[in-house]
């Protein structure tokens, strides 16, 4: 899932200082199951930014909502009714959901309230971890799973840099070196010879290098 | 608002607090909410203490072993230290939010708590 997380307060009330009526809109999608963006969150930054205002002698009226997604127009559309209500919304979705408002809802002033961090799972309640980059060429089929693109520092696509050391990467010792998890795996599975092959030079116009990414489905167009 | 709110458990403090004011046992300006459990409190509950006027707010939950709904104390807990967090951004003293534990029917550490809490509102 895409993770996120809140922005700073500071932040926050610097953002929405000059908004006498906001409306904080929550995202179901991912951002609701890594707990930064759901009806918990909302309902958490309204009484938090409430407080904050409240706190600066500034006054604030700030309602609350939750759409199943941000990242599909049936859901953004209706606040396009309602942009002339507020002076700003302020999207708990990731920077996807925000972007979709701006776009679709012309006269509606977004702000971001979460800053979206990486793909990634979760290793367990309030830890997440990157597992993807979203690169648009997988590899994980020559790489026993693990990708080499989101989780070496590098990036490297044949084997580890010289600071791998004992498993771990020089960046952090806290940081598993993915090329020994890849060796290793591969080893598990009696495949550690195919990485005798060299992996050519990544192209890396699929992962936005060239611009916006799109894609196309044609059996599925109107 | 009064200056001090406590939301306790409802398996916590047995003594009226009208009856503990009146003895003089906690302060005058404290109001206490009673909850099924302590675990059903949320954080803008907490955060809307402050903005409705509180200077503390506490919460008196069963011991951790003790909840009757097992795990109910716990999650005020991390209730209230996810609240401590948000002070903190505000630069709001955090030690203005607390969680404290009382076993089932015992009013002193509620009473202890607000004492406590009370030294803390001045500060």
């Amino acid at each position: 899932m895409i993770i996120a997380e809140r922005k700073p307060m500071k932040e926050l009330l610097e953002m929405v200082s000059d908004v006498k009526r906001l409306l904080i809109v929550g995202c179901r999608g991912c951002v609701a199951v890594c707990s930064a963006g759901g009806d918990k969150e909302v309902s958490i930054l309204a009484a938090a930014l409430r407080l904050g205002m409240k706190k600066a002698g500034k006054q604030i009226e700030i309602d609350e909502d939750t759409l199943v997604r941000q990242c599909d127009p049936e859901y953004i559309d209706p606040l396009n009714d309602r942009a002339s209500d507020y002076d700003a919304v302020l999207s708990m979705a990731c920077g996807v959901g925000v972007n979709f408002i701006a776009d679709r809802c012309p006269d509606v002033n977004v702000m971001p309230a979460l800053n979206t961090t990486f793909y990634g799972a979760n290793l367990s309640s309030g830890e997440w971890k990157e597992m993807c980059a979203g690169c648009g060429a997988c590899v994980l089929h020559l790489t026993g799973g693990l990708c080499p693109v989101a989780r070496c520092a590098k990036s490297l696509s044949n084997g580890p840099c010289g600071g791998s050391q004992g498993g771990r990467c020089e960046i952090n010792p806290d940081v598993d070196c993915i090329w020994q998890q890849i060796y290793d795996k591969l080893s598990s599975l009696n495949r550690k010879e195919e990485l005798r092959q060299i992996m050519p030079i990544r192209d890396w116009t699929t992962a936005g290098h060239g611009g916006p990414r799109r894609r196309i489905r044609e059996d599925l167009l109107p | 608002m009064s200056k001090i709110k406590g939301f306790c458990c409802n398996y916590t403090l047995s003594v009226d607090i009208e009856a503990l004011i009146k003895e003089g046992l906690v302060p005058e300006d404290l109001e206490i909410e009673r909850l099924p459990c302590t675990g059903r409190l949320e954080v803008p509950q907490l955060l809307d203490a402050f903005s409705d006027g509180a200077e503390a707010v506490f919460v008196v939950g069963c011991q951790l072993d003790k909840c009757h709904n097992l795990s109910g104390s716990y999650r005020a807990s991390k209730r209230v230290k996810y609240a401590k967090r948000i002070l903190e951004e505000l630069d709001i003293d955090p030690d203005r939010v607390e969680m404290f534990f009382a076993g089932r029917g015992e009013t002193e550490p509620v009473v202890e708590a607000a004492r406590i809490m009370a030294s803390r509102s001045k500060g």
